[in-house]
């Protein structure tokens, strides 16, 4: 049989996972069906059966990507989590964390769901804004940069992708925030919100990035943390369940995030989740 | 395997499924190039051409057979491999002569003694088609390489006891592709459309005579064009799903699901005989499992193979993804409700006709005002124009009535054109 552990197929009398005719120990293909034995081992029905394309040759499933769930961990122990949720076909979300000298860097953009393409937007945001938070540019020149990368997306002001966008640089002593649209950063534990949403009372966002977008300028704020505690900065995947939610208190910040993305699947995961978690002060330094 | 054709297979479906949904659908267009590069050796080809002898061929019908037959052998390319049969109760090799079966290749002297054998051909005895067949087939299979055809051409009404006929059919499907023609207003198109259906061939009416030269060499030429032998679609479903049809759409309905020779559990062959440089297009359903929203499945994976040698030559995947999002999933695929549209057009007019044989009057004339409608609206003129010779419809009211004297010939021309098909208007798409 198959270990669905390595795919490997050690006992003699082993079936092919696609077509069950039998294969001998060391064959490299089935002589059946030609399905490639070895293959990695499908998410859904544990088939080793799974092709170069990402689909499963017996159950058919596409296997999860990289940007379905992902995870990145720092080794001071800032943390990150993005997941497609329960209801969406994809993750329009993107997140990048990174250390740069003595800062912590992250940025968090969620794609505008009525907009085209609007994962390729916020993932070329992250990308672009992080690499220049990196290099020690300032919070509006990052979001200058990215906002400029995801307009050259655009093939006319109707095909234009578009994203939110929230970035955090947390230095000794100072955190720096910047952001546009409804994507938010909160002091932890205690679920204090460090940002306003550029958003109208019905909760249609009022600023963006992307080529339809017209006069945004990013929202900055600087602040000293005053105790130990935990910067958190999310999409509204997380956040539309946060009403009256008890921040969990115990555990490293992978711990936390975990915790809350777990909270947010487990109230609908109706949208997709990125939830970062940078610790501050003292305690963790 | 020569690598002369090149071969190319796109998917045309709304992959977005609501979060009940089961049932998906895709229309395959497969084209080929043909063997077109000025290196490539052209593919051997067989031709057996059959001529109903029977006694009801007598008069000016086995004149005009035996005019058609010439020019049927007259258009046979130099090298290709043919013979001659005429069929009667029993089956006779005309041309060439000789104890054992073979063929022979054409040139100038031997299609010179197949029209002196032709015309020598007279009417007379009974009709047995799957004689007539099963003779063609032992011939082809003298060249097991070669692109393998048949013509046949008949009036009759098959005098052969339908399970016999239909043995001989199964047993030779798929072996060669054989193109009918039915002759007359006194014949029965459901005769031919079982061998045509079976041989994966097509089969027409020519309703004058004088066009049967023109005919056969159309034909011919479309079949000596053909460049690489017996492809067959390999449809891959997951293990849970179930393939419920697959079917031609374009540029006739040919319905292969039935055809359907398994590869492994979840794997099968359809058959789709010789190609040319051409174009066809399939329509494939399949129902998949339930799925979860945002899950993404590979309903159908799709190849144009070889079976003998078992190369792809080409393939394509055939995807469903759960969403519950309407604006997504209720988008209708043009080219699946065109090709859906096409095979309701069908079946109407069949039901219709036959129900109108039956003396149905209510039934055959909700069919076929429905089938005018229908033919209408998809841009099929021909058939609209041949419906409005059956069924009256009043535009004011929309009141439909069944006309009387209707010409046969109206009625057997409507009958065998409804297999064919017309494309999607580009608007439309």
């Amino acid at each position: 049989m198959t270990d669905p552990q390595t795919g490997q197929h050690d006992a003699p009398g082993a079936a092919c996972p696609v077509c069950q005719a039998s294969v001998l120990e060391g064959d490299v293909y089935c002589e059946a069906c030609g399905h490639a034995l070895g293959s990695p081992v499908c998410a859904f029905c544990d088939a080793a059966a799974v092709d170069p394309e990402g689909y499963c040759e017996r159950c058919g499933l596409r296997q999860p990507t990289d940007r379905d769930h992902a995870e990145i961990v720092l080794v001071g122990g800032a943390a990150a989590v993005t997941d497609r949720g329960l209801r969406r076909s994809r993750n329009e979300d993107a997140m990048a964390l990174l250390a740069s000298g003595g800062a912590t860097v992250t940025v968090v953009c969620d794609g505008v769901g009525s907009s085209p393409r609007a994962d390729e937007a916020s993932e070329v945001a992250v990308e672009t804004a992080a690499a220049a938070l990196a290099r020690g540019l300032s919070s509006e020149e990052a979001f200058d940069l990215a906002g400029r990368a995801v307009s050259k997306l655009a093939t006319s002001v109707h095909d234009a992708p578009a994203c939110t966008y929230v970035s955090a640089v947390v230095e000794p002593g100072r955190v720096t925030l910047g952001w546009a649209g409804d994507s938010r950063a909160y002091w932890m534990p205690d679920g204090t919100p460090l940002t306003t949403d550029d958003a109208v009372p019905t909760g249609e966002i009022t600023a963006w990035l992307g080529a339809d977008a017209v006069g945004v300028t990013l929202n900055v704020r600087t602040f000293t943390p005053r105790g130990p505690g935990h910067l958190l900065v999310c999409s509204d995947g997380l956040w539309r369940y946060l009403d009256g939610y008890a921040f969990p208190r115990a555990g490293s910040p992978l711990d936390l995030a975990r915790e809350m993305l777990r909270h947010a699947l487990d109230s609908g995961g109706q949208d997709n989740v990125t939830i970062v978690v940078i610790p501050l002060g003292e305690a963790h330094e | 395997m020569s690598d002369q054709a090149a071969f190319t297979l796109t998917i045309d479906q709304n992959k977005y499924l609501p979060l009940d949904g089961r049932e998906v659908h895709a229309i395959l267009t497969v084209g080929s190039t043909g063997g077109l590069t000025t290196q490539a050796v052209p593919a051997e080809a067989a031709e057996v051409i059959i001529v109903d002898t029977s006694g009801s061929m007598s008069g000016s019908k086995i004149r005009e057979a035996r005019q058609a037959a010439v020019t049927a052998v007259q258009t046979l390319r130099d090298g290709v491999y043919f013979s001659v049969v005429s069929g009667t109760g029993s089956a006779k090799v005309v041309y060439p002569s000789g104890r054992t079966l073979s063929l022979v290749q054409a040139n100038p002297a031997t299609r010179a003694e197949a029209a002196k054998a032709v015309d020598r051909l007279l009417s007379y005895g009974g009709t047995a088609m799957g004689e007539w067949l099963k003779l063609a087939g032992h011939l082809l299979s003298t060249r097991p390489q070669a692109i393998k055809h048949a013509l046949l051409m008949t009036d009759g009404q098959n005098n052969e006891r339908a399970d016999v006929f239909a043995s001989v059919l199964s047993a030779w499907s798929g072996k060669f592709v054989c193109d009918c023609l039915g002759i007359g207003a006194d014949w029965a198109p459901a005769e031919l459309r079982k061998v045509a259906e079976a041989m994966l061939g097509t089969f027409d009416y020519v309703r004058d005579q004088g066009d049967l030269p023109e005919y056969f060499r159309r034909l011919t030429q479309a079949s000596m064009s053909k460049t690489v032998a017996d492809l067959s679609l390999r449809v891959w479903v997951p293990q849970a799903a179930r393939l419920m049809f697959v079917k031609q759409v374009d540029p006739v309905l040919l319905d292969l699901t039935g055809k359907r020779a398994d590869v492994n559990p979840l794997t099968g062959d359809y058959p789709t005989g010789s190609w040319g440089a051409e174009e066809r297009k399939y329509h494939i359903c399949v129902e998949v499992p339930p799925g979860q929203i945002g899950q993404e499945i590979r309903a159908g994976w799709v190849k144009l193979v070889h079976p003998d040698t078992q190369d792809v030559l080409a393939s394509g995947n055939v995807l469903a993804q759960w969403t519950d999002d309407l604006a997504l999933s209720t988008q209708i695929n043009g080219n699946v409700a065109h090709y859906t549209g096409q095979a309701e057009l069908h079946d109407l007019i069949q039901d219709g006709l036959s129900a109108r044989a039956m003396g149905d009057v209510e039934t055959a004339t909700a069919r076929l005002a429905k089938a005018r409608d229908l033919a209408g609206a998809s841009g099929r003129e021909d058939t609209a124009k041949l419906l409005d010779r059956v069924v009256e419809v009043d535009p004011a009211t929309g009141t439909a009535r069944l006309r009387k004297n209707v010409d046969k010939e109206d009625t057997i021309e409507l009958d065998t054109g409804s297999v064919r098909t017309s494309r999607l208007r580009r608007e439309e798409s």
